[in-house]
This record gives C-alpha cells, structure tokens and sequence, in this order.
C-alpha cells in the first residue's frame, strides 16, 4: 500500500511538474490538461504493474466478470471517441450539394428516378387541371391563357448576374485549396506557397492554366512538391470551366505585396 | 461441420453469386431505403462483419500451419493441438464469411444497385470467374485440410502441412484479388493529361487490379490479418482458460494464450510500418487526401488510433510482464545499461533525424542503425549492467511517452478551418504534431516491445516456466487485445472508405446520396463497437460450440498432457 502511495505522489508530481512547464512553455490549457492525462496514464500504469494477483474465477462468477468488463470496453470507448472534438458533417453537406449540384451523375445521365418522378407529379397536375378545366368550361380556360391567366407559364426572368468574385471565393471553399494555400491568413501548413500576392504575378489565364495543369508552374522554394506532383491534377475533371474562371479571377485580385508569395516560374 | 451445414453454406454462396447477378441484370431497380441506419450504414455494418470474418480466416490459417509445423519439426503435440482447435474454429467462421459475403451482395445490390451494376462490370472477371473459382478451392482445400488431420498423421504429416500450405496460398490470391476492386475505388487508374473516365474506358482488368494501394492495401491487410487471428487465438485460449478444471488444461490454454499473443504482437510490430506505406501512397496519387486524414474531417479518428495503438502496445507489453512473473529464477536475468539508455533517446534523436532526413531517405537509417544496434554491438564490450525488471519498468514508461507523442494533436478541433489559437499547440512545438514526431512514437513502442521479448527470451534459458500458473488477470488482458484489435480495425476499415470523400469511386463517380458526407467519430464509434460486439458474440459462440462442448470432463486429450513446469 505504501508503494502505491508514493507512485501516486510521484505521478502527482510528475503531472503537476508538466503543467508547469507547459504553462511555461505557454502551451493552451486544454494541452495543459491532455499532458497531465498523460502523468496519470503513467501512473496508473505503474500502480498496476505491481498489482497483487487477482484471484482464479470460474463459472458464473468468471462469465459475469467477463460481461462486465466488455461493458466497461464499450462504454469507454464509445465515451473516448465522444471525448474528442466532433467534426460537424452540416459543413460538408452543404458544400458537396454544392458541387455535385450541376454535375451529371454518369451512372444515371438522365436522372431516371427523378425524371420518373417528375413524369408522376406532371401527370397528376395535367389531371388537376382537366378537372379544373372541365368545372370552368373550355372557353373560359382558352381565353384565360390567352390573357395570361392562372394556367399561363410564368415569365422568365432575366439570368442572373452572379458575382464572379463570390464564386470563386465559393469555389476557394469547396475545392478546399486552403488545406494547402495560406491566404489572408488562414489555412496553409506549408504544403503549397502562400497566395496573397498571386495576383501581382500571375493573369487570370495564367492561374487558371496552373489549376488545370498544376505541372504548368512552379512556385520558387517548391522544387520537392513540384516534383513529387503535390498539387492534384485533378480540377480539370472536377470543376466546370466557370467555376476554374471565377477562382483564378478571384485570386488575381490579391496583391498584397507585403507577404512573401513565392515567384511563380513557368515550365509549361 | 454436420452435412446440412454444408449444403446450407453451399445454398448460400450459390445465392451469393448467382442471386447477386441475376439482381443485377434487371433493369432500372430502385434502390431500397433502410430504416434508422440508412443505406450506406447498413452497407458499412454488413461489410465491416465479412471484412472481420474474412481477415480471421485468411489469418489464422497462417500462424496454423507455422505451429503445425513446428510441432511436427519439434516433436511437440502442444503445437498440432492449438493448429486443430484454432482450424475447428476457423471452419465455423467460415461458413459466417459466407454468409455475411452473401448478405455483402444482397445490401449492395439493393441499397446502391447502379454503382454495384457498374462496378462488376468494371470487374466482371474477377466476380463471375476468379473470385468464386478461388472461394470453393479454398472451401475445398479447407474442410480437406481439416478432416484428413487425423488421417495424416505420422509419415503423411508432410503432406498434411503441404495442404495447408496450399490453404494459405489460395487465401493470400483471394485476398490480393478482392483487394483489386477496393483498392481501385480509393484510387483508381489515372494518368497524367488523360481525365480518369477516358482512361478507365481504355484499362484492362489488370490496370484497374494494379492501382496506386493496391499492394500496400495487400500487405496492410496480410500483416493485420495475422495480427488479428493471433490475437483471436489469444482470445479462444482466454476463455478455455477461464473454464478450465484441471491444472494440466490451465498449463496448456496458458502456453495457447501465450503463443497467440506472441504471433499477434510479432505482426503487430510491422502493422504501423504498413499503414504508414498505404497512407504514403494514398497521399501520392492525391496529395489532397492526406490533409483530410490528418488535419480535417478525419484528424479525429487518427487520434483515435493513436489511443487505441498505444492502449493495444501497454496490454501486450503488460502481457510480457505477467509472463515473467511466473518464471522462476527471473530475478537473475540482466541486461546492458545500453537498452534503457537507447529506449529513452530513441524519440528524441528519431525525431530530429527523420525531421533532418524526412523518410525514406536513406542517411537516416546511418544515424538510426548504429542507435538501434548499440544495445547488440556496444553491450558486449560494457560492463554495466541493470535488471531485466529495471529495463521492462523504463519500457513501460516510454510506452507511455511514446503513446503521448502519438496522441498530442496540432489543434483540439476537428478540422484545421476551425484553428484558433487557444486550442493549437504552440508554434515552437509544433514538432511534436507533425510525422516524423509520429513515426518515433511508433517505433518506440515497437522497439520497447522487441526489447521485452529480448529479454524473455533470456529469462526462459536462464529459469523455469511455470505453466498455468500466471496472474488470472492476464486472461482479461489477452480478451482486452483481441477486443481492441477488433476495434482498431473497424475504425481504420472505416477511414479507408471514408477517404473516397463524397464518391464512390475516387475523382470519378460521385455519390450523389444525401448520405456521401463524412460522420462524425462519435456516430462511427457506436457503430463499431455495435460490430465488434456481434463479431464477438458469433465468435465466442464458434469457441464454445466447437472447443467447450468437445471436452467432456473425461476427455482424452489429442496430445501429451503438458505437466506445470514445463518449458
């Protein structure tokens, strides 16, 4: 017992030796909290290395015993994933209807489902309005048309005028380029160079040629990435040529020539 | 296996392929909706069940015939014994991998039967030809396998070992080839300046099979195959431990357990090499998956794998220990200053090294390699030595380091749009999140694990074993290995599906379901352990029915009884 004692005395301190140094170190509380875990992690460990031995069970006490503890596995388990920061699928939803809205889906190009359904819901308008038809009298429903009554088509607006600017800063979203692109500050990691600038060397074709072709140019001090092919070939397939426009005319508009856009030199 | 179950097997995997197909053919079938789960959940409890089943049967019968023919090349009837009962279980869960391949089929056809229409077309050779062909040569080779054990014994044990080597050889092409249309929806075939739809409709059959992680999918699933039927093993000779009366029966399910763990900690140890090489080549074809597994949508479930890996490395590192509890004379074994020195360098060094000489460049392995082999090379010449209990002790708390380098996070969110900095590691640490940081904990654990093996192997040559007579609570620890194994891989079987993203195929055919967005762990967690419970429950089954109920209280034994106290 007095073994036990003192490796819990020495985990406490070890724990509370962590978070001071992490508190140092400037580390946020939630990273505090997480090395402590890990103090007593290592304590737990060691009070059940020395453990006495646990005693022989047979029958309905070792069948209980068993069933308990895969409760106790469960339980911790669906609790330890719960425990972690949960990503919110809202986010990703509206994003894929997004993109999947104008696509055709090439295992039904002409929406069967929906074209049936389509067919159903027209259909049983068409019977509305025979009955409708039938209760006015032919003549009143034919002159009504005429005049742009009630079973007129409605008029068409004029198409709408889009900001291409919105789009591309949409298409920034969905094709989630931040993941590897720091822009106005956000997202990154280094995987690919920082864009604030782009706008200062590159035209709009010349950016849209880079995400259509990423092989077309090489940012400086990417030699490796360029290399390794880092940049999907992939948006040619993925986006629609307006949507390719609008992202390269959106990122033309950033000059910020106070950050460091590495120099984008042309292969292509 | 009684005659009716195996015309009931038949029935079903005749169904399986026929019914399958004939389904396919008619034209223009609606997809069905599945209450409360939703199609694609019920497609994902379906799969992961045949996947679990199928990686036992394809597992076991490889460490099967390693002990078959250790205990014929030995002379020792302990290893044929634990072949036999670990094959009688295998067959039972075979006749499961058909039955859930089958339902497999079924849930597919109905829930996405367009995609599924467009996929065996894409792959009609292999479903209509070669998959089935290598199904019933391994349904044939196994029962053979089985039934001629005690038929093939003596002068014929030669041949029965050559079976079940063919038993192994037609798994390991069945798996390669089933992995082909799996693979192939992850990253399928693509060449530069060619879009993907025009290059598939050029492909052969072998240019879709030989896709990007075709083969590391191959030896990510072999080597976790292993893993996991050693650790089943384990599992099988928990509960008989736990159930048995005699001494002799205790001593035998003790060494059972024993060698279980040992195969399914020896596979262990490559596993995280293999993920490493398939999320390497994942990130090639598409750079922009790896981002998505590791700082977005799927970060989170990555830092549940790195609890899950680390709890997984304590059990069986904890497993050893209470192994070398029970041999006499363990006091006596030491080791060179060096191990523990090295254990606690390890991470450090490592992390700079690779961070220098990022994988797989090689000048890292000319710092690396002179570490690791110190211990080896330098030990002879080093007088100073410690305790095996000293070395097993600082093993243990570099587990516990190494663990807490794998699970600390670069940000407490579950995707990197979402950083801020009260939540994000700071800058100067920053080391500690990124995969050079990740590949040293991995390896820590790994070379603490060889370490401790190490030196049970010495313990054995210098002291004496004493069979059965372990700590009770090892039994829980060998049932905790096999749940948590279980586990690990119906979470990771769910990140490979989730990285195709919103797409059936990857970059080729989106799934235009509202159902194609990513969920969240917790959601994925119940349903994991939803499946692991029912895996567990048949299995549990499967070793009751077929290794309980065959040892009647006077049974007489297939090998020699194994006296306490033997090695």
């Amino acid at each position: 017992m007095g073994k036990a004692i003192l490796k819990v005395i020495i985990g406490l301190v070890v724990g509370a030796g962590l978070w001071g140094a992490t508190a140092a170190f400037e580390f946020p509380p939630v990273f505090r909290w997480l090395f402590f875990g890990y103090a007593v992690l290592g304590t737990v460990v060691f009070l059940i290395l020395d453990a006495p031995n646990m005693k022989v069970m047979n029958g309905v006490k070792a069948v209980a015993a068993l069933l308990v503890f895969y409760a106790i596995l469960c339980t911790v388990y669906i609790a330890g994933a719960s425990l972690w920061p949960q990503y919110d699928p809202e986010d990703e939803k509206g994003k894929i209807a997004k993109i999947l809205k104008n696509k055709v889906n090439p295992l039904d190009p002409w929406k069967a489902d929906e074209v049936i359904g389509r067919a159903k819901e027209l259909d049983a308008k068409a019977k509305e309005l025979t009955e409708r038809i039938k209760a006015l009298g032919a003549d009143q429903a034919a002159s009504s048309q005429a005049t742009g009554g009630p079973g007129a088509p409605p008029a068409t607006t004029g198409a709408a005028g889009g900001d291409i600017l919105k789009i591309g800063e949409d298409q920034w979203q969905l094709q989630e380029c931040y993941n590897c692109h720091k822009l106005k500050g956000e997202g990154g990691k280094k995987r690919g160079p920082e864009l604030d600038n782009i706008g200062s060397y590159l035209t709009v074709d010349d950016i849209k040629h880079k995400i259509l072709d990423p092989k077309s140019w090489m940012a400086e001090g990417f030699e490796k990435e360029y290399e390794k092919g880092k940049m999907p070939d992939k948006y040619k397939d993925l986006m629609e040529e307006k949507d390719v426009v609008a992202l390269a005319t959106w990122l033309s508009t950033f000059k910020n020539t106070s950050v460091n856009t590495p120099k984008p030199i042309k292969k292509k | 296996m009684k005659t009716w179950q195996r015309s009931l097997l038949a029935l079903f995997a005749l169904l399986a392929l026929f019914g399958g197909a004939a389904y396919a053919q008619a034209p223009g079938t609606p997809p069905v909706e599945f209450p409360y789960t939703g199609n694609r959940t019920a497609v994902w409890i379906v799969a992961q069940l045949h996947i679990l089943f199928a990686g036992f049967i394809l597992g076991a019968p490889i460490f099967v015939v390693i002990s078959e023919w250790l205990g014929y090349r030995k002379q020792d009837p302990r290893y044929d014994r634990l072949a036999k009962e670990v094959t009688k279980v295998t067959v039972i869960l075979y006749s499961m991998t058909a039955l859930t391949g089958g339902l497999f089929i079924f849930v597919l056809l109905a829930t996405y039967p367009q995609f599924t229409t467009w996929l065996i077309n894409h792959f009609f050779m292999v479903f209509a030809v070669v998959y089935p062909l290598l199904f019933i040569g391994e349904t044939f080779v196994l029962y053979m396998y089985f039934y001629t054990w005690d038929a093939w014994k003596g002068d014929k044990k030669a041949r029965h070992i050559a079976l079940g080597v063919l038993l192994n050889l037609i798994g390991t092409i069945t798996l390669f080839v089933i992995d082909g249309p799996t693979s192939f929806m992850n990253t399928p075939v693509k060449a530069e300046g060619v879009s993907p739809a025009e290059f598939l409709a050029t492909a052969t059959v072998w240019d879709k099979i030989f896709n990007y992680s075709w083969m590391p999918l191959n030896l990510h699933r072999l080597v976790g195959n292993v893993t996991f039927g050693g650790f089943v093993a384990g599992l099988i000779a928990a509960y008989m431990y736990m159930g048995a009366s005699k001494d002799e029966e205790r001593a035998y399910y003790d060494w059972f357990g024993f060698v279980g763990n040992l195969i399914g900690v020896g596979a262990l140890l490559f596993l995280p090499f293999m993920g490493y090489l398939l999320a390497y080549e994942l990130c090639d074809y598409d750079a922009s998956i790896c981002p998505y597994m590791m700082a977005d949508q799927l970060s989170m479930f990555f830092e549940m794998q790195g609890a899950m890996i680390g709890l997984i490395f304590l059990a069986s590192n904890y497993y050893i220990w209470l192994s070398m509890k029970r041999i006499e004379g363990v006091e006596k074994v030491r080791m060179t200053i060096l191990a523990p020195i090295v254990m606690v360098a390890l991470p450090l060094i490592m992390t700079k090294v690779l961070t220098d000489y990022p994988a797989p460049d090689p000048k890292s392995l000319m710092f690396l390699l002179p570490l690791l082999l110190a211990p080896v090379i330098l030990g002879r010449f080093l007088p100073i030595t410690v305790s095996a209990n000293t070395v097993i002790k600082v093993g243990f708390l570099m587990v516990v380091v190494g663990n807490a380098i794998w699970m600390t996070p670069h940000g407490f969110v579950p995707t990197g749009a979402k950083l801020v900095a009260e939540l994000e590691l700071p800058s100067d640490w920053n080391f500690l999140a990124l995969m050079p940081a990740k590949n040293s904990a991995a390896f820590t654990l790994v070379f603490v694990t060889v370490v401790n093996y190490v030196i049970y192997n010495r313990a054995i040559t210098q002291g004496t074993i004493v069979w059965g007579k372990i700590d009770f609570v090892s039994q829980f620890v060998l049932i905790f290995l096999a749940f948590s194994a279980i586990w690990t891989m119906g979470l990771m079987g769910a990140v490979r599906s989730l990285l195709r993203k919103y797409f059936h195929t990857y970059n080729l055919l989106p799934d235009f379901t509202a159902e194609s967005f990513t969920p969240t762990l917790a959601y994925s967690a119940w349903w994991i352990t939803g499946i692991t419970v029912v895996f567990y429950a048949v299995v549990s089954f499967a070793i009751i029915v077929t290794l309980r109920a065959s040892h009647p209280k006077d049974h007489a034994h297939e090998g020699q009884p194994v006296p306490a106290g033997a090695k």
